[in-house]
């Protein structure tokens, strides 16, 4: 192995890939655009929900009780409708995604001390949103129950509201968020986004990169010449490992500095996770050009195998103790998975070598393979 | 445009469809691929993706060791929780949160019974792993549900409220959460999954097909053909079509039907109609892409700029609602989101096109619109 043909190959391909005008400024601009449109557009909070009344009762209760649904942020009040069959129309056409059902007689009943009953109707197509929402439901009845169980209280023993609020919440609840602590999910979304994002963009360019030569034909000068297969394939992946290192770098640069997520990790150790991880899915897009014979067949494969996967069975919108074992077995045949460790770990909880070693160890070993599978699968003397 | 339905214009059109569909059929790569899209790749989609929180792991740090901090652990129960043991000491509850082996510590604070007993007021702490942060809001949102009611209890037996039970005037919710009564996942992911594919597909074949012509130089040989540029255009984008159908028609009635019970409500002549219809518009956004494109690589990468932003912001993984006011503005002109609300609506809610007609209509006009410009960059550039 020649470290002169390596350069020399490398700088081939430099050259080719820069006097592509568009395709080299979309190798940069793709994944900037995408941290910057998933940053801002992709949110997994459950916010602004429209919902609808239906009030029976139309008593002063009843209203308190409506408005403290309006007033929370969570909820985006569309009106009253008028009877239950109006709900349906406005939540089988997507206006509204929750309604509420206010029975009569409902002031009367909390006024004599009885239980109120209430009907919730939520749109339960994205089940994600509906728990979210139930959630959020859950928690203004409680709030209004223990308000109205403090009043009565307070009404029946004569003792003052302050106290009778303690007496009816004996144990309190406080919430610590670890890790996040605002639960803000740019936060936690912002690391996992280098991740994506170094999962999509390095496949792409690569596959398309080789199997340009196969496609056009002019693989068979690399084939015709002294260059061994070691020596082509590093020269030609160097240039877009480097890319996408740099634009990994790039990507870092704006989670911490535009979207402000604390970096509490070691930066040389998540440096070399990136390097590592960025000759992974460059090593994967290298497997799928060796598959392939068309450029086509190598963008969909490229697709299917890294967007998917990247988005969901990386731990990135869904908790992976939650993957059924088919699901779950891809999310550890790919990369992102441990990727995922890494940023997560050395943003949120600044952990290091100590913690994810392991993660570590996959990644190189991955690498490896990739390389030696793409070195397997290349032959200088095709068989057609 | 006169001789448009003329039998020899007719003819053309089939003769470069069949060609269109010779060509993609003969790549077994991108076949073999396809149809593992539409098969095992939606299979897996549908029955291994859970966006709920299943049996968390809870740690207890148990300061007090009395009959009620006990009950209290023993409430954070499956399906939601599951007891992880005791943690031992507040630094190992922080390290097996920090290795992830558990995702919230419920900290019982040394006396809570006996202050319980005596009337006070007990703050105990649950300690939430939110990296995740939709499944940490869930956890503290049940967590805060068990302890509430845990609450509500213990001061109705102190307070003589009521014997054993709650009364009150209290809200008694009664929720039902509709479509998808029982929360089943592969519906959603299963749709959802089936609808990126499509997606994926409508984009990149006719954007490939069109540019790979035109880098192989076979466009100058359609070029001195009698074939107006749509008649060029359009068969790419029939074929295309016919194949995406078969494709989704395998994984609804092959995959998503039988295997996860899917209810179909609605019409499935109006559903294949609209994906028909979304499919064409989608295609029109790459073929639009492909006469910007010189090369495949270029296609390639033009793909991944339109399909990414299409497939996050449209509603296909994330609720849309909470989006900004200038990303929801976005999503107006993505056919997908139309579509999104066409599949569900139809596949799940039951609707017709007395409620879809404006998701049709602007599905629709967006059609148009792309594979206008699109037709109108191609007639000038070869025209």
């Amino acid at each position: 192995m020649k470290l002169q043909r390596i350069i020399a190959l490398a700088w081939k391909e430099w050259r080719e890939i820069v006097r592509d005008r568009l395709f080299f400024s979309l190798a940069f601009i793709v994944p900037t655009m995408l941290m910057l449109l998933f940053g801002f557009g992709l949110t997994l909070d459950v916010e602004n929900l429209p919902f609808a009344v239906v009030d029976h009762d139309r008593s002063a209760a009843s209203r308190d009780y409506t408005y403290r649904f309006i007033s929370s942020r969570y909820f985006d009040f569309k009106g009253q409708a008028s009877d239950e069959r109006q709900l349906d129309t406005l939540l089988a056409d997507n206006r509204i995604r929750l309604a509420l059902v206010i029975p009569p007689r409902f002031g009367e009943r909390l006024a004599r001390g009885e239980a109120a009953p209430v009907q919730v109707l939520i749109d339960g197509t994205f089940p994600m949103r509906a728990q979210t929402t139930q959630g959020y439901v859950a928690a203004i009845n409680s709030a209004v129950s223990l308000d109205n169980m403090a009043r009565a209280l307070s009404a029946g023993r004569g003792v003052p509201l302050v106290e009778a609020q303690a007496r009816v919440q004996p144990v309190k609840l406080e919430v610590r968020y670890l890790y996040n602590q605002s639960v803000k999910s740019i936060w936690s979304l912002a690391p996992k986004l280098i991740m994506l994002i170094m999962m999509l963009s390095p496949p792409f360019l690569t596959a398309l990169g080789v199997v340009r030569e196969k496609e056009s034909g002019s693989i068979f000068n690399i084939y015709s010449s002294t260059v061994s297969p070691g020596e082509f394939l590093i020269g030609k992946l160097a240039p877009y490992v480097a890319i996408s290192f740099t634009n990994g770098l790039i990507l870092w640069a704006l989670a911490v500095g535009l979207y402000g997520t604390p970096f509490k990790g070691d930066p040389a150790f998540f440096a070399l996770a990136l390097l590592l991880y960025v000759v992974c899915t460059t090593g994967l897009g290298l497997v799928i050009s060796m598959l392939v014979q068309t450029q086509v067949a190598a963008m969909i494969v490229a697709s299917i195998v890294s967007i998917i996967p990247a988005v969901l069975y990386s731990g990135m919108l869904l908790p992976l103790s939650s993957l059924a074992p088919g699901a779950s077995a891809i999310a550890h045949a790919l990369p992102p998975m441990y990727f995922t460790n890494i940023v997560v770990g050395s943003f949120l909880k600044g952990v290091g070598w100590q913690a994810l070693w392991a993660d570590m160890l996959v990644l190189a070993a991955y690498a490896t393979c990739l390389f030696g599978l793409g070195y397997l699968l290349f032959s200088k003397r095709p068989a057609s | 445009m006169n001789a448009f339905f003329s039998g020899a214009s007719l003819r053309r059109l089939r003769v470069m469809t069949h060609k269109e569909l010779l060509q993609l059929f003969r790549d077994v790569a991108l076949m073999v691929f396809f149809l593992y899209a539409f098969t095992g790749d939606i299979y897996i989609a549908a029955s291994g993706v859970s966006m709920q929180l299943k049996n968390a792991a809870i740690a207890t740090l148990d300061g007090d060791h009395s009959l009620a901090s006990r009950e209290l652990a023993s409430r954070f129960q499956p399906p939601y929780f599951q007891a992880a043991g005791s943690a031992g000491t507040p630094q190992q509850a922080i390290r097996h949160l920090d290795d992830g082996d558990v995702m919230a510590v419920l900290d019982i604070p040394p006396r809570f019974g006996e202050r319980l007993a005596r009337g006070e007021q007990v703050a105990v702490q649950l300690q939430v792993d939110t990296s995740n942060s939709v499944l940490g809001f869930l956890a503290s949102s049940y967590g805060a549900q068990i302890v509430g009611r845990y609450g509500l209890e213990v001061a109705a037996l102190r307070e003589g409220l009521g014997s054993g039970g709650i009364s009150g005037p209290v809200i008694q919710a009664d929720t039902r959460i509709w479509y998808n009564p029982n929360q089943n996942d592969a519906w959603f992911m299963g749709i959802s999954e089936l609808l990126t594919v499509i997606t994926l597909f409508a984009i990149l074949l006719p954007a490939a097909a069109m540019v790979r012509e035109k880098e192989r130089g076979t466009i100058e040989q359609l070029m001195v053909t009698p074939l107006s540029a749509f008649q060029i255009l359009f068969p790419k984008v029939i074929a295309m079509t016919l194949v995406i159908l078969a494709g989704t028609a395998i994984a609804l009635f092959g995959v998503l039907g039988p295997g996860f019970d899917l209810p179909m409500r609605g019409s499935l002549v109006l559903f294949f109609l609209i994906t028909a219809l979304y499919v064409f518009t989608t295609a029109g956004l790459g073929l639009l892409a492909a006469t910007v494109a010189r090369n495949l690589a270029q296609v390639g990468m033009l793909t991944v700029v339109i399909l990414m932003p299409m497939l996050l912001l449209s509603g296909a993984w994330t609720p849309i609602e909470a989006m900004p006011e200038w990303m929801r503005i976005l999503a107006w002109i993505s056919p997908l989101h139309y579509f999104l609300d066409a599949a569900y609506g139809i596949l799940l809610k039951g609707t017709g096109m007395d409620l879809l007609w404006d998701s049709v209509l602007a599905m629709g006009l967006l059609g148009v619109v792309v594979f206008g410009a699109g037709m109108g960059r191609f007639g000038r550039q070869f025209g």
